[in-house]
């Protein structure tokens, strides 16, 4: 099988800190990888990057087999096939356009007309559980969860094969929250999609994901299949970050 | 000396009409004790903290309510009804500490500033002393640099330690703590709960603790108590309430967690998450009955029009809970 992404040696500096430090990791097309660590581990540079969005230092990133090229040319054909759902979805949404008309800027990166994106949208916004109105309200006037399915309509409707989406659950309660991984999970088998999800809720990428690293101050501490990783993790900081995790165990056992 | 909040009822004026955040709320805290409010997202636990430190935005109104704290009676109704309280005999830790810090003061002036209301007359030079005292006490590293540094020259975690010191330095009856650990680290998270524990076991405060992280508060929590769109469902001590869940959206709640050691597909598309279907009901226009019964899974037909009172679950008088399900007939 082919690797969606492929990462060798990424290294990228901000002055004195060193945000990736010879990151080497390959995703296989149509699994759902995870990558997990504590803030400024290097987590929301790595999606930067290989979303382009980011230079590296060093370093080689290949997205379907292809090199990634900084070009505004090569952006735009990116994004035929590699969408992001960044962390904040209310900030990623611009505060003064209404949704109808950020959807149809997709329409206009694709040229595609506005009534075939607007028919797809139709039937993303109905899958996501959205109702239609939503098109015709500012960012402002939803809520969280909304906002956030409402980013990741944004992103299918550009019919990516790989989704990366950087920490979807933050901030949600936990009743959304299962609604939301349990619509990322439709997604991911009906259309085949390769999908990347960042987070520090370790609980949710152990479920979800094939395959997961653990990243710290820029390096990838242990990575591997998920059931190896969590079940013998063999580094102290993997092991550290399982044992911090506040678990409602005690009452599962006692019942 | 316990504490003690009574019917608290919070109405916001919105445009589209009046919401009614909180309604007929009732919690009670003992001396040493942690009590973790729950609830999701609009349920009313943020308004539950802001109507008791009188910080209320200015559409809202406390239409009834009373707490009792260190023995004396407040009025919420009335403005600035506990402002006599405010560093004294409260003290608030909130979600974000980039946010509650001031940005343009050091955190040694911060700090002095609460001792200064703490302890008036003191001179400057123990005033310094304690704050980096405090700053100790919290596992700070470095207190004595950290006193001249700014807010935004700390991580999170560490900004989160200095509003810990804060309070611990005006030695609050009640200390609450809003979503203190949210903006954090599961690791920093477990230093920052330990750090708020061993302010409790210093001080001997009762603590409220709101979060919406059941985890958090089986791990930490002496007693909880779940709020659901503005109404108290059930209140008890966590053992309790963990081992049989009074009412059935405690039950849902504790059923959507996701334990680090739940049972894995192998096939990690096939995992899937609990939820509770159905959304909170309008704030502006409370449904008959019970408050949850739209999405409640095992109502029937007197959930519709009854709206059920606190029943003793198991005949606990600790645990209680709004479900008539637990009538005895």
């Amino acid at each position: 099988m082919t690797d969606a992404i492929s990462i060798s040696n990424a290294q990228l500096r901000f002055g004195e800190t060193v945000a990736l430090d010879g990151v080497s990791l390959s995703i296989r097309r149509g699994t759902c990888f995870g990558i997990v660590g504590e803030s400024g581990s290097g987590k929301t540079t790595l999606m930067r990057a290989i979303l382009g969005l980011q230079r590296l230092d060093h370093g080689e990133i290949r997205i379907l087999c292809n090199p990634l090229v900084h070009s505004r040319a090569a952006l735009k054909q990116r994004a035929g096939f590699i969408q992001p759902i960044f962390q904040d979805p209310a900030a990623s949404l611009s505060p003064r356009s209404r949704i109808r008309t950020l959807m149809n800027e997709v329409g206009t990166v694709l040229r595609e007309p506005h009534a075939a994106t607007r028919e797809r949208l139709g039937v993303i916004l109905n899958r996501l559980g959205l109702p239609p109105g939503v098109i015709d309200k500012y960012p402002h006037e939803i809520s969280g969860g909304q906002a956030r399915r409402v980013a990741i309509a944004r992103a299918l409707l550009m019919k990516p094969s790989i989704l990366i989406a950087d920490e979807p659950t933050a901030g949600l309660d936990v009743s959304v929250q299962g609604d939301l991984l349990n619509l990322l999970q439709d997604i991911r088998r009906s259309d085949n999609i390769t999908l990347v999800v960042i987070s520090h809720n370790l609980a949710i990428v152990r479920l979800i994901a094939e395959n997961a690293v653990v990243m710290r101050a820029g390096k990838v501490v242990e990575g591997g299949e998920i059931g190896s990783l969590f079940g013998s993790p063999q580094e102290v900081y993997t092991r550290d970050l399982l044992a911090a995790w506040p678990s409602i165990r005690a009452a599962n056992t006692k019942r | 000396m316990a504490i003690s909040l009574r019917n608290l009822s919070v109405d916001y004026s919105l445009q589209q009409g009046t919401a009614h955040a909180l309604r007929g709320v009732s919690l009670e805290i003992q001396e040493g004790e942690m009590l973790g409010l729950v609830g999701e997202s609009g349920s009313g636990k943020s308004t539950v903290a802001l109507a008791l430190m009188g910080l209320l935005a200015n559409n809202a109104q406390v239409t009834s309510g009373t707490a009792t704290i260190e023995g004396k009676n407040f009025d919420l109704t009335k403005r600035n009804a506990t402002a006599a309280l405010r560093g004294r005999g409260m003290a608030m830790i909130f979600q974000d500490p980039m946010l509650s810090l001031n940005p343009v003061f050091t955190i040694g002036a911060q700090l002095c500033e609460v001792l200064r209301r703490r302890a008036p007359g003191s001179d400057r030079k123990t005033r310094v002393e304690m704050a980096q005292d405090a700053l100790a006490k919290v596992k700070l590293s470095n207190p004595a640099r950290r006193m001249n540094q700014y807010p935004h020259e700390l991580s999170g975690g560490m900004r989160q330690r200095v509003v810990i010191a804060m309070a611990l330095l005006s030695e609050p009856a009640l200390l609450i703590a809003d979503e203190p650990t949210t903006a954090l680290d599961v690791t920093v998270e477990a230093q920052i709960m330990r750090e708020i524990i061993g302010l409790r076991d210093r001080i001997g405060c009762a603590v409220l603790l709101i979060t919406h992280s059941l985890g958090l508060v089986t791990e930490y929590c002496d007693a909880i108590s779940v709020l659901y769109a503005g109404e108290k469902l059930e209140s008890g001590t966590v053992e309790e309430v963990q081992r049989q869940p009074g009412h059935p959206y405690t039950r849902m709640l504790f059923d959507c967690e996701v334990p680090i050691d739940r049972q894995r597909h192998a096939d990690a598309s096939e995992n899937r998450f609990t939820v509770i279907a159905g959304e909170l009901p309008d704030p502006r226009l409370r449904p008959p009955g019970c408050i949850f019964n739209s999405r409640c899974d095992v109502s029937f037909e007197d959930c519709t029009t009854i709206n059920p009172s606190d029943y003793p679950v198991r005949n606990d008088a600790g645990h209680s809970a709004r479900c008539l399900r637990l009538r005895t007939p």
